[in-house]
C-alpha cells in the first residue's frame, strides 16, 4: 500500500517538474517575461531557438553587471526589429560547457551569438571553424587556442574589447579630486579586464594626487582580487574590514562580489562603493558612480551592422573614450564635490590623450611607476 | 581596541547563523533524522522571509517587519522541512538522500519562482536594510560590553542567544527534551514506554526546519543586499559545526563561534596590523575550522556523543 502511494506520490512529482520545465521554456524562451514576447509580435520561432542568441559568462543576465549589459544591447535590438532572442546559460563554468551551450545555441537555429566574457576566448575559437555559417560576437577578448600558442579570428568573428583602463583611470581620478585619500580595489578575478580596470584606477588616482599636489602616500589604496564573481560573507567581512581600518571609498569590480561590498558599506557610515560595468547607482545608496563600458551599445552595434550588411568579421573593434565606448556615470552620481563640468574637462583630457595611460594586463603594480600612490596589495 | 571590537561584532555575524542552524540540526539528531538537507532549508527560508521584506517594505520598515519575516523564515522552513520529515520518518527513505534531494531541489526552485513572481523576471531579491541596530539604547553605553555586543548590531543576534538558552533548556530540563533524546538513541525503548517515535520525530524535524529557515535569514540580512538563491555552503558549514560541537548546545554554541571567529580572521586579517606581520596566508585561517573538525573526530570517533539511532528510520515492527 504504502509503496504504491509512493509510486504515485513520484509520479506526480514528476509529471509537475516536466510541467514546470515546459513553464521555463515558454516564458522564459525569450528570456523575459510573456508580456514582452506577445508585445513584440515575433514570428514564432520554429524550433525552440532563437535568431540571436547570448551564451551567459559565469553570472546570469540579470547580474546587473557584465552580462545584464550585453543582454540588454541585445534585447533592444531584437524588439526594435522583431528579432526573436534568447540565452543560454551553461551548466559550468568550463570550456566543454561553454562549447555545448553554444552547440545548443546554434541547434535553435542562432545567427547571431554574443558571448560576453574573456572565458569564452577558447570556446570561441574552436566554435567559430564548427559552426562556420554562425556568427559570433566576442566581448573582451579574442579567440585563441587553450595554450595561446595560436590567436585567430576567423571571418565570422568579430571581438569587441574596451579600454578598461581609461574607465578606471576617470574613477581614480574622480575619486582622489572628490577629496578621497584611502581608496581599495576589490576585483573578481585577475581577468584582463578587471586588472586593466584596476590599473587603470590605481593611474587615476596618481594623476589626480600629482595636479592636486599632494605628497608621496598621502593616497594609498588597498588592492585584492576576491577570485571570483559571486557574492559571499567573507567579502562583505573582508570589505567591512577595510571600512573600518580607514578606506573610505572601495571600486568594486566583480559583478556580484559589488553586492557583498555594497552590504559592508551600507552597515558603515560615510563610506562608499564605485560600481562596474554598468550604472549600478539603484542597487545601494552608497553607490558614488560606476565605472561603465557600454556593453548594451556595442552589441547593437554589431548587430546592427550584421543587419545592414556590413559585418565587420574578423576584426577587433577596441572601444574607448574615443568612441564613447566607456567612462563613468555621471547621471546620478552622488560625488560631494566633483561636478560634471569636472568631468567633461577630464573625459576631454582623456580623449586628447593628455594622460598616458598603461593598458598592460600582464605586468605588476610596481611596473605602472607609481611615485604618489601607496598600494598594498591583499593577497587572495 | 576598535579593531577588536570590530572583530567581535563581525564575528557575530559569522556565528549567530551557524548557531542556530547547528542546534536546529541538533534537534533533528537527536530525535533520530539526520537532517542534511539545513542548506536547502535556509535557502528556502531566507527565499520566503526576504520575498516578504521586498513586498512589503515599502508600507513597513525597521524591527516590526524583520520580527514578521522571522516568523515568515521559520514557517516557511518548518513546511519545507516537512517534505524531508515525511519521507524520512513514514517512508523510511535513506536520510541522506532524502536530505540531498532538497538540498538540490531548493536554489532552482527558490530562482524558478524568484523569476515568475517577480516582473522584473530577475532572480536577485533586493531589499532595502533598515534593520541594522547603530547602538541599543543603555546598554550600548556600557563601556568595553556595550562597544562589542550592543553597538552594530541586530535584533536577529540576542534572538540566537535567546535560541540557545532555550534549546539547552528543552533538551536537558523537560519531559520533551528526554523523549527526543530517547528516540534518537533507543527509540524501540522509547516506544515500549507509550512515547509516539513518529510524533517526537516529526517535531524534531520541524524545530530543525524553523531553526534553519531562520538561520538563512540571518545569514542574507546581514551579509547582502539581496538574496540571490545561495547561502554559500552554510548550511554543510553548520553540519560541520554540529559534529564539532558534539551535539550539546552549549558546545555548538561554542563551535560556532570558532568557526565564526576564524572565518573573520581569514576574511579580515589583512587589515589588522599584528596579523599581518605574523606573515601567515589567508589559506591558513581557512583551513583551521576545518582541520580542527577533523582532529576532533579523530579523537572523539571512539566514545562519539552522536545519536545512536540518528539516520536508522524507525520500524516499529521490527522492535
Amino acid at each position: 500500500m504504502k509503496r504504491t502511494l509512493a509510486l504515485i506520490l513520484v509520479l506526480a512529482l514528476s509529471v509537475s517538474l516536466i510541467a514546470g520545465c515546459g513553464k521555463v521554456n515558454n516564458g522564459g524562451a525569450s528570456g523575459t517575461p510573456a508580456p514582452q514576447a506577445s508585445d513584440s509580435a515575433t514570428p514564432a520561432p520554429s524550433g525552440s531557438g532563437a535568431e540571436l542568441a547570448l551564451v551567459t559568462d559565469l553570472g546570469t543576465i540579470d547580474d546587473k553587471s557584465f552580462n545584464q549589459g550585453s543582454w540588454e544591447g541585445l534585447k533592444k535590438y531584437a524588439t526594435e526589429n522583431n528579432k526573436t532572442y534568447q540565452y543560454y546559460q551553461p551548466s559550468e563554468g568550463t570550456n566543454a560547457a561553454y562549447l555545448e551551450a553554444i552547440g545548443l545555441a546554434v541547434k535553435g537555429g542562432a545567427k547571431v551569438i554574443v558571448t560576453p566574457g574573456f572565458l569564452f576566448e577558447v570556446p570561441v575559437y574552436e566554435a567559430q571553424t564548427k559552426y562556420p555559417d554562425v556568427k559570433f560576437v566576442l566581448l573582451d577578448g579574442e579567440p585563441h587556442t587553450e595554450d595561446y600558442g595560436t590567436y585567430k579570428t576567423e571571418a565570422n568573428t568579430l571581438c569587441i574589447l574596451y579600454a578598461e583602463q581609461e574607465a578606471g583611470f576617470m574613477a581614480g581620478y574622480a575619486a582622489v579630486k572628490d577629496g578621497f585619500r584611502k581608496l581599495g580595489f576589490m576585483g573578481g578575478m585577475a581577468v584582463p579586464a578587471v586588472v586593466r580596470f584596476g590599473y587603470g584606477f590605481l593611474q587615476g588616482a596618481e594623476a589626480a594626487a600629482k595636479e592636486l599636489g599632494l605628497a608621496e602616500g598621502e593616497v594609498s589604496v588597498m588592492y585584492n582580487y576576491t577570485g571570483d564573481f559571486n557574492a559571499a560573507p567573507e567579502k562583505q567581512a573582508k570589505a567591512a574590514g577595510w571600512y573600518e581600518s580607514g578606506t573610505e571609498v572601495i571600486f568594486a569590480c566583480g559583478g556580484a562580489t559589488g553586492n557583498s561590498v555594497m552590504a559592508a558599506a551600507e552597515a558603515s557610515k560615510d563610506k562608499w562603493v564605485i560600481g562596474v560595468d554598468v550604472d549600478q547607482y539603484s542597487e545601494s545608496n552608497t553607490v558614488i558612480s560606476s565605472a561603465v563600458k557600454q556593453l548594451g551599445n556595442s552589441v547593437y552595434q554589431a548587430l546592427e551592422a550584421y543587419y545592414g550588411g556590413k559585418w565587420d568579421g574578423g576584426k577587433t573593434w577596441v572601444l574607448d573614450s574615443k568612441n564613447d565606448g566607456v567612462g563613468i556615470a555621471m547621471d546620478n552620481a552622488r560625488w560631494r564635490t566633483f561636478s560634471a563640468a569636472d568631468y567633461a574637462t577630464l573625459y576631454k583630457a582623456v580623449q586628447d590623450g593628455k594622460y598616458t595611460i598603461n593598458s598592460a594586463s600582464d605586468i605588476e603594480i610596481k611596473d605602472l611607476g607609481l611615485k604618489l600612490v601607496k598600494v598594498t596589495e591583499v593577497a587572495d | 581596541m576598535s579593531t577588536i571590537y570590530f572583530l567581535i561584532q563581525q564575528t557575530m555575524f559569522f556565528t549567530i547563523p551557524l548557531m542556530v542552524v547547528a542546534l536546529g540540526g541538533m534537534f533533528s539528531e537527536r530525535s533520530g533524522v539526520v537532517n542534511i538537507a539545513l542548506e536547502g532549508i535556509m535557502l528556502m527560508g531566507g527565499f520566503c522571509s526576504i520575498f516578504f521584506i521586498n513586498q512589503m517594505q515599502d508600507t513597513l520598515s525597521g524591527q516590526l517587519l524583520l520580527i514578521l519575516a522571522i516568523l515568515i523564515a521559520m514557517a516557511s522552513g518548518a513546511v519545507f522541512s516537512l517534505l524531508h520529515a515525511y519521507a524520512s520518518i513514514n517512508m523510511k527513505a535513506d536520510q541522506t538522500i532524502s536530505g540531498t534531494a532538497l538540498n538540490l531541489l531548493a536554489p532552482s526552485l527558490a530562482i524558478f519562482m524568484a523569476r515568475m513572481i517577480q516582473p522584473s523576471g530577475v532572480q536577485q531579491i533586493a531589499f532595502n536594510n533598515t534593520f541594522r541596530i547603530a547602538k541599543v539604547p543603555v546598554l550600548g553605553d556600557i563601556p568595553v560590553i556595550g562597544n562589542m555586543f550592543f553597538q552594530n548590531t541586530y535584533i536577529t543576534t540576542y534572538l540566537g542567544v535567546l535560541i540557545l538558552i532555550v534549546s539547552a533548556i528543552v533538551l536537558f530540563k523537560t519531559k520533551f527534551g528526554l523523549r527526543l533524546r530517547a528516540c534518537g538513541e533507543h527509540p524501540q525503548a522509547a516506544d515500549s514506554v507509550g512515547v509516539s517515535v513518529y510524533k517526537i520525530r516529526y517535531s524534531g524535524v520541524i524545530i530543525s526546519g524553523a531553526l534553519g529557515g531562520l538561520g538563512g535569514l540571518i545569514f542574507i540580512i546581514t551579509t547582502s543586499t539581496n538574496y540571490n538563491a545561495s547561502v554559500a555552503g552554510y548550511g554543510f558549514l553548520a553540519l560541520a559545526v554540529l559534529i564539532f560541537g558534539q551535539w550539546k548546545p552549549y558546545k555548538v554554541a561554542g563551535a560556532a563561534l570558532f568557526f565564526g571567529f576564524m572565518k573573520t580572521i581569514s576574511a579580515t586579517y589583512s587589515t589588522i596590523p599584528w596579523l599581518q606581520g605574523l606573515n601567515l596566508s589567508g589559506y591558513f585561517y581557512k583551513m583551521i575550522p576545518y582541520i580542527a573538525t577533523l582532529i576532533v573526530l579523530v579523537f572523539s570517533s571512539k566514545k562519539s556523543q552522536a545519536p545512536r539511532a540518528a539516520g536508522t528510520p524507525y520500524d516499529q515492527g521490527a522492535r
